[in-house]
């Protein structure tokens, strides 16, 4: 058996100085490190530059790339509006094509579900197309640990994906999941399932994945996508790959099981062509996918590939939660990762850093809200605000926005702790009043004298106690003005 | 089990929570000041605009006259590859093409996609797999492959080497042209209208999940042709 | 032309000279300047750390401050991230609140940025600034993407005599300011300053301006922590040399 149980990742040791604690645990933590790694930044950069650019150009070539974009976004907010309906009617045309369809609360529902299933089927060997919605419950341990019985063999087949699942790594993007790594790292992966040495050249070590990965096509039992969309009118489920692993998975086990997030759906057919153009040039630059696959329940009569059984689970694992809300928007994702290529915090960090699933501003938008209650309340401040985000959205998703209201809804409900309280009390409370704010400013203009004394040389201070310790740590703290502006102008300018 | 009637009431609940106000996105990258090079839309030579767009994706793409040269070109292809095995789709088109003895005569074994009894075997070990398609799209180099009686997905799939025969009346301009069709085919004809399976299938097989770099022939094949006819 | 000039708590107590450069500046075009003393902040910091109640206090007292619509015609401010924190995300704080929003709303489209007012409403593209050196200039995200002021600064650099404006790398990317973020997540936020710095190394340049003086706190903090002496100037200052 190739595949092995996910290790945790090692931890490369900071050997720089150590910086002050930021005020958010989590996060800054984990970016601490990576932006110390300097093979990781040299690996996100070359990623991130090449995406950017030929996303650019590609979108930028479509005189309606605009208006594409105004459509999806209305296409989605009706979806949403609409969702149980058109949930309903996805089933009824599964089901009228032959297809079942299976309603999922949580990921525990869907382990068990495709479980089951396997078992039913004496399933040995499970292939599977790269798919978030099943990374996100973490399909694989919980079917090899709740179903060990089974000794299910589950593999990975997008190149990627296959490589991190043999490291026991996770993806650390959306569309490039092992961007992080480099080609050293991925021969010394893969030799280790070669059992001899495979050299650091991509010709080597793709076609060593393709042989052994086809075997395993040949022989699954069952085949297991995620779904970039799902159509309600049709009961279509497209998927998109360049590597042609999604449309191989779909054709030749005999059975295909289809994990979808319930805001995966559009509702017509015709919707297809604006976001598959959009997916395509916004992901990765190209005008297509190469393989643009649509299935519409099992294969017909007198097909001889195709799965014979169709299986598509509708998963809320806590999307329903945000329908309705001021965080509807987040559901309109549709996964393209261009948020993460542009967004320049995620360009230093890459996507381990968020320490979720889904990384880079959907991820931090979203990983929250999925979650619910504490966890991962980092996330939210794991950004500049500065919109890089919203410009890229290919479904204009104000993704910046939505992280300043998930700040406030902590806020709201006091997970942003008692000093923070107390600081912005006082904030307020200084800003609504003119004399009072008078007076801080001198207070800090007389306070510098005995920092810059207990700093260091030439009267500025290098580094601080407290709060503006996170600042002196690695910039030079600004000088006070003598006089500020409101005296200036009092006296003439 | 998730109960059907359960679920989407508790979805439909949620929808009717307080609405939120929809933002509008900035548009600076959307309708850059510069004007870039734009793709036209127009498209007035279509199977040219097929070819070259093929071509820029590392597919090999010929415009052929009649079916003579559609099988000499799959016969030298075949020698040239030096292939043992051709699979390919049991349709008419391909009948008509009389390509089946000749290339036995050249020692190239022909499976046609019929009655199989493991259709993973003979897919499996093809070395090039030949089909029509029911439409081509110009503006991205697409063929639109769908499934049905004779027509195998594997056969598109899994022989390293791929050829497709197209008439040119086939070939459309743009991605919501084809997409229309079977949208169009669905309203007409429900079901019977938009088969179990269809591919948008956009040049060779590749994979960039090594940094960035381009490996060709991933888990499809990666030695694309399309002849256009006519 | 009467305006009311609203020079952010920053800009106050650590950049007054860019407060001064904007008087001088609109002066010598012939506008009206007055200084509300009431005023303090626009409420940003608590806004962006996602204390809105307490945004939205301080965005009452600063409406309070510079309606007088009788008064002046506009409300000007050398920051794009503050006059984006007024006339875009003030609506958005008093969304549910009827009499604060449509305040915020009528006050909106008076706040304006410094070079937008500058170009966009007194028409003036070319101050006969002088000033010797090569520059960069850094747009502020909020000004960018939020108030879409992008051509406006460059034409006004353009006509700089002596001034050799350049473009840089990735330009479009955050200095990695961000507010309260620069002090919660400082790694990231110096490594992103890093690489805006490295780009301004390969460009050439030996000055940065801005419109956010925020934005260049944040880089000149970094810029000579790591022993540059790039000069760091407010669009105003490098307008208002040489006396115009």
């Amino acid at each position: 058996m190739e595949t092995r149980k996910p290790t945790r990742r090692r931890e490369t040791e900071d050997r720089r100085p150590e910086g002050l604690v930021s005020p958010v645990e989590g996060f800054n933590e984990r970016a601490r490190r990576a932006v110390r790694d300097g093979d990781l930044h040299d690996s996100v950069e070359l990623f991130t530059n090449k995406s950017v650019a030929g996303r650019n150009a590609v979108l930028n070539a479509l005189p309606e790339a605009p208006g594409l974009r105004e459509r999806a976004y209305h296409i989605k907010q009706e979806t949403m509006a609409n969702l149980d309906r058109y949930l309903g009617q996805m089933a009824d045309a599964v089901e009228g094509r032959g297809g079942n369809v299976f309603f999922a609360d949580t990921g525990e529902d869907v382990v068990r579900y495709i479980g089951d299933l396997a078992r039913r089927k004496g399933a040995k060997v499970l292939t599977k197309s790269k798919s978030m919605a099943t990374e996100e419950i973490e399909l694989n341990r919980r079917l090899e640990e709740d179903y060990a019985d089974l000794d299910l063999e589950i593999v990975e087949t997008d190149l990627g994906e296959w490589i991190a699942q043999l490291a026991g790594d996770t993806p650390s993007h959306i569309v490039g999941p092992i961007l992080h790594m480099n080609r050293r790292r991925i021969a010394d992966v893969l030799s280790g399932v070669a059992g001899e040495e495979l050299p650091p050249d991509v010709e080597a070590l793709g076609s060593f994945a393709r042989r052994r990965l086809r075997e395993k096509f040949l022989t699954a039992d069952i085949g297991i996508t995620g779904a970039n969309f799902g159509v309600a009118e049709t009961g279509t489920i497209a998927t998109v790959t360049n590597e042609g692993n999604g449309r191989l998975v779909t054709s030749v086990p005999p059975v295909h099981v289809v994990v979808m997030g319930i805001e995966k759906l559009v509702p017509r057919f015709e919707d297809l062509s604006v976001f598959v153009r959009l997916l395509a040039r916004s992901g990765t630059g190209q005008k297509l996918t190469v393989y643009t696959n649509f299935v519409t329940g099992p294969r017909a009569p007198g097909e001889i590939d195709g799965a014979e059984e169709f299986h598509l689970i509708l998963m809320d694992n806590g999307r329903s939660e945000l329908l309705g809300t001021e965080f509807e928007e987040a559901l309109y994702c549709i996964r393209c990762g261009a948020c993460l290529n542009v967004c320049p915090v995620y360009r230093q960090t890459g996507g381990h850093a968020y320490g979720s699933t889904y990384s880079g501003p959907i991820g931090a938008v979203i990983t929250p809200l999925l979650k619910g209650g504490k966890e991962a309340k980092d996330l939210p401040h794991a950004s500049s605000l500065c919109g890089a985000c919203w410009e890229a959205c290919p479904v204009g998703i104000p993704l910046h926005d939505l992280l300043l209201k998930l700040r406030n809804k902590q806020v709201r409900e006091g997970v942003a702790g008692k000093a923070q309280g107390l600081a912005f009390k006082g904030f307020e409370n200084t800003m609504k009043n003119p004399a009072l704010y008078k007076i801080s400013g001198k207070a800090g203009r007389l306070a510098r004298k005995p920092l810059a004394k207990a700093g260091a040389k030439d009267g500025i201070p290098k580094t601080l106690p407290g709060p503006l310790g996170a600042w002196t740590n690695g910039r030079d703290l600004p000088e006070l003005a003598p006089k500020p502006f409101r005296e200036l102008w009092k006296e003439g300018i | 089990m998730a109960d059907r009637a359960e679920f989407l009431e508790k979805v439909r609940h949620r929808t009717q929570r307080g609405r939120y106000k929809p933002t509008h996105a900035p548009d600076v990258a959307w309708t850059p000041k510069d004007e870039p090079p734009r793709e036209d839309p127009r498209i007035e030579d279509p199977p040219a605009r097929f070819l070259q767009e093929l071509e820029a994706l590392g597919g090999h793409g010929k415009r052929v006259t009649n079916l003579g040269e559609v099988r000499e070109y799959v016969l030298s292809l075949a020698r040239g590859r030096e292939a043992k095995l051709l699979v390919r789709w049991d349709v008419p088109e391909l009948e008509e093409l009389g390509a089946d003895g000749p290339l036995e005569e050249a020692g190239v074994e022909v499976a046609v996609w019929r009655g199989l009894e493991d259709f993973r075997e003979v897919a499996g070990k093809a070395d090039i797999g030949l089909s029509t398609a029911e439409w081509a799209i110009a503006e991205t180099g697409t063929l639109v492959l769908e499934g049905g009686r004779g027509k195998g997905r594997s056969v598109t799939l899994l022989p390293p080497t791929y050829v497709a025969v197209v008439p040119v009346e086939k070939i459309l301009r743009t991605v919501p042209e084809a997409i229309e069709k079977y949208a169009a085919g669905y309203a007409a004809g429900g079901a019977a209208g938009l088969p179990a399976n269809v591919c948008l299938h956009t040049g060779p097989s590749r994979s960039g999940d090594i940094e960035m770099s381009l490996f060709v022939g991933m888990h499809g094949p990666g030695d694309v042709h399309v002849l256009l006819m006519g | 032309m009467k305006v009311a000039l609203f020079v952010p708590c920053y800009v106050d107590l650590v950049n007054p000279e860019v407060g001064v450069s904007v008087v001088r500046v609109l002066r010598r075009l012939g506008v009206e300047v007055v200084y509300p003393e009431g005023q303090t902040c626009c409420g940003q910091p608590a806004f962006n750390s996602g204390f809105f109640d307490e945004a939205r206090a301080v965005g009452r007292h600063f409406m309070d401050v510079f309606e007088g619509e009788e008064e002046w015609d506009y409300v000007v401010s050398p920051s794009g991230s503050c006059t984006t924190m007024v006339a875009h995300y003030y609506p958005f704080i008093y969304e549910n609140l009827p009499d604060e929003r449509d305040r915020a709303e009528a006050l909106a489209p008076r706040v304006r940025e410094f070079s937008d007012f500058l170009v966009n409403v007194l028409g003036v593209k070319d101050l006969g600034a002088r000033h010797e050196g090569r520059a960069v200039f850094h747009t502020g995200c909020h000004q960018r993407r939020e108030l879409g002021v992008l051509e406006e600064p460059l034409e006004l650099l353009r006509n700089v005599e002596g001034l050799d404006l350049t473009g840089w790398k990735n330009e479009e990317l955050c200095c990695g300011f961000g507010g309260t973020f620069s002090v919660k997540m400082p790694d990231v936020s110096v490594a992103m300053a890093d690489e805006k710095i490295k780009a301004l190394d390969e460009s050439g340049a030996d000055t940065l301006v801005s419109c956010d003086s925020s934005c260049l706190m944040h880089l000149k903090g970094r810029l000579r922590r790591t022993g540059r002496e790039t000069r760091v100037l407010h669009l105003a200052e490098v307008l208002d040399e040489n006396g115009g």
